[in-house]
């Protein structure tokens, strides 16, 4: 019986400083994770480029507009266990240009490394200008209780005149000790027919520059065509006295080639008695009698022109 | 130096006749009338006019004779000739014709405009002038 009552005092002895080193432990644990989180808020942004950028927290000091904000923390209840609580916003640009009165998407990811405590975290988004003017401003909050993410579209007013601003989003939640902000910036540029105004002259002259070469060598290149096409072929070698029947066969067929296209030659080269040249109609022989073959030529013109054909003679050379 | 040219109208129809005559005095030209084909030789032949406006169909003398008539004349050989018709060139014996007399152009009256003509015209001129 005796020696039972003294285990069960060493029991006792035991279980008491199992349980006093139960709450040393989980003291010093506190302490130790308190020290290692206490101003861990992490702020990330994302480039154009899609580098993430990793900001250091920023002393509150150095964040002129988050001054009213911190103040406001205050109004916030902080207590030991909402101490542990990390939060990282990743803030993202997701576009870097954006036109007066257009949304500007923002990327936000809010992340509770508070052991499933809801945390309600104010986000506040603001856009300034280069003289650091603040020409929009919106809050909202967020319960965080694992990870939220979300877009926000921030308006850009109507009357922003174009210039290089700073999207800054900043964060507060209960029990914060140092305050967190990312930042990234854009640009304001006025758009001409939906399209950004530096994007429409640079493309624009570009557009215009390939059209007038377009222009200039489809003209070129038709001039060229023509001029082939249009200058009358030499029979000074013919015999004089049919000569003018192969000057007027060609002319005709040089003229109804510019009227009716190619179909000109096919027909004159169905002509009996006529030989041409399938390329360019020219006339190389003429073995029928010359005035049939001109009235037959002129006549089958008139059937697929359906109207008369004038003709031109060419002026007397002198041999 | 008087520059001004001489331009015969052979042609039977009076409408078209004087609306040739009417813009051919808008370009400065000096123009002779001839009704008919007989009339047109007399006055090319008294006149030489320095450029013939023919019409083929025509009463008493048609235009290929006339043509015919005027070549025969040493003037008349060189005279510029311009045949304003609307009889196709598809009958072997015109073409022939055509070929022989030499007129400088062979104009379908539907197919062309009075202001085309003249603008031919002084087309032949111009080169004439540079020769």
């Amino acid at each position: 019986m005796e020696l039972k009552r003294n285990h069960k005092q060493e029991l006792d002895v035991l279980y008491y400083c199992m349980k006093i080193f139960h709450t040393v432990a989980f003291i010093g644990c506190f302490i130790l994770l308190s020290g290692i989180f206490s101003g861990q808020l992490v702020v990330s942004a994302q480039t154009e480029s899609g580098q993430k950028n990793i900001f250091p927290a920023v002393p509150p000091e150095a964040l002129a507009p988050l001054g009213t904000l911190l103040a406001e923390s205050s109004l916030f209840d902080v207590n030991s266990e909402s101490a542990g609580v990390r939060a990282d916003t990743n803030n993202a640009g997701l576009i870097t240009r954006v036109a007066p009165g257009e949304l500007l998407p923002v990327s936000v990811k809010l992340s509770n490394f508070g052991g499933g405590t809801r945390v309600d975290v104010l986000l506040r988004y603001g856009i300034f200008s280069d003289e650091e003017k603040e020409i929009y401003v919106a809050t909202e909050t967020v319960a965080v209780e694992t990870t939220a993410s979300f877009v926000k579209n921030l308006q850009i007013p109507i009357d922003t005149a174009p210039g290089t601003y700073v999207a800054k989003t900043s964060i507060i939640y209960q029990g914060q000790l140092v305050p967190a902000a990312t930042q990234f910036s854009f640009e304001v540029e006025r758009k001409i027919f939906g399209i950004f105004q530096s994007d429409f002259w640079k493309y624009g002259i570009v557009i215009l520059v390939i059209v007038v070469v377009l222009w200039w060598l489809s003209r070129t290149i038709s001039r060229h065509r023509r001029t082939l096409r249009t200058t009358p072929f030499d029979y000074s070698n013919v015999p004089h006295a049919t000569r003018t029947f192969y000057e007027i066969i060609s002319d005709t067929i040089m003229q109804m080639r510019d009227r009716v296209g190619d179909s000109a030659l096919i027909i004159a080269s169905n002509i009996d008695g006529l030989k041409i040249e399938n390329e360019t109609g020219k006339v190389l022989s003429v073995t029928g009698r010359p005035g049939k073959i001109v009235a037959d030529l002129v006549s089958e013109y008139e059937k697929l022109l359906g109207k008369k054909v004038s003709f031109s003679f060419r002026k007397e050379k002198t041999d | 130096m008087n520059t001004q040219k001489t331009v015969l109208i052979v042609e039977d129809e009076k409408s078209l006749r004087e609306a040739i005559v009417d813009i051919l005095h808008l370009h400065n030209y000096r123009t002779l009338e001839a009704k008919n084909g007989k009339e047109g030789v007399e006055i090319a032949l008294r006149e030489h006019p320095d450029m013939i406006l023919l019409d083929l169909i025509m009463p008493e003398m048609d235009g290929m004779a006339v043509l015919k008539k005027i070549r025969e004349d040493t003037w008349g050989a060189h005279v510029f000739v311009i045949i304003l018709t609307n009889v196709s060139a598809t009958n072997e014996q015109l073409v022939n014709d055509m070929v022989t007399h030499k007129p400088l152009n062979y104009l379908i009256k539907s197919d062309w405009k009075l202001h085309d003509v003249v603008e031919k015209m002084e087309q032949i001129f111009k080169a004439q002038n540079t020769t």
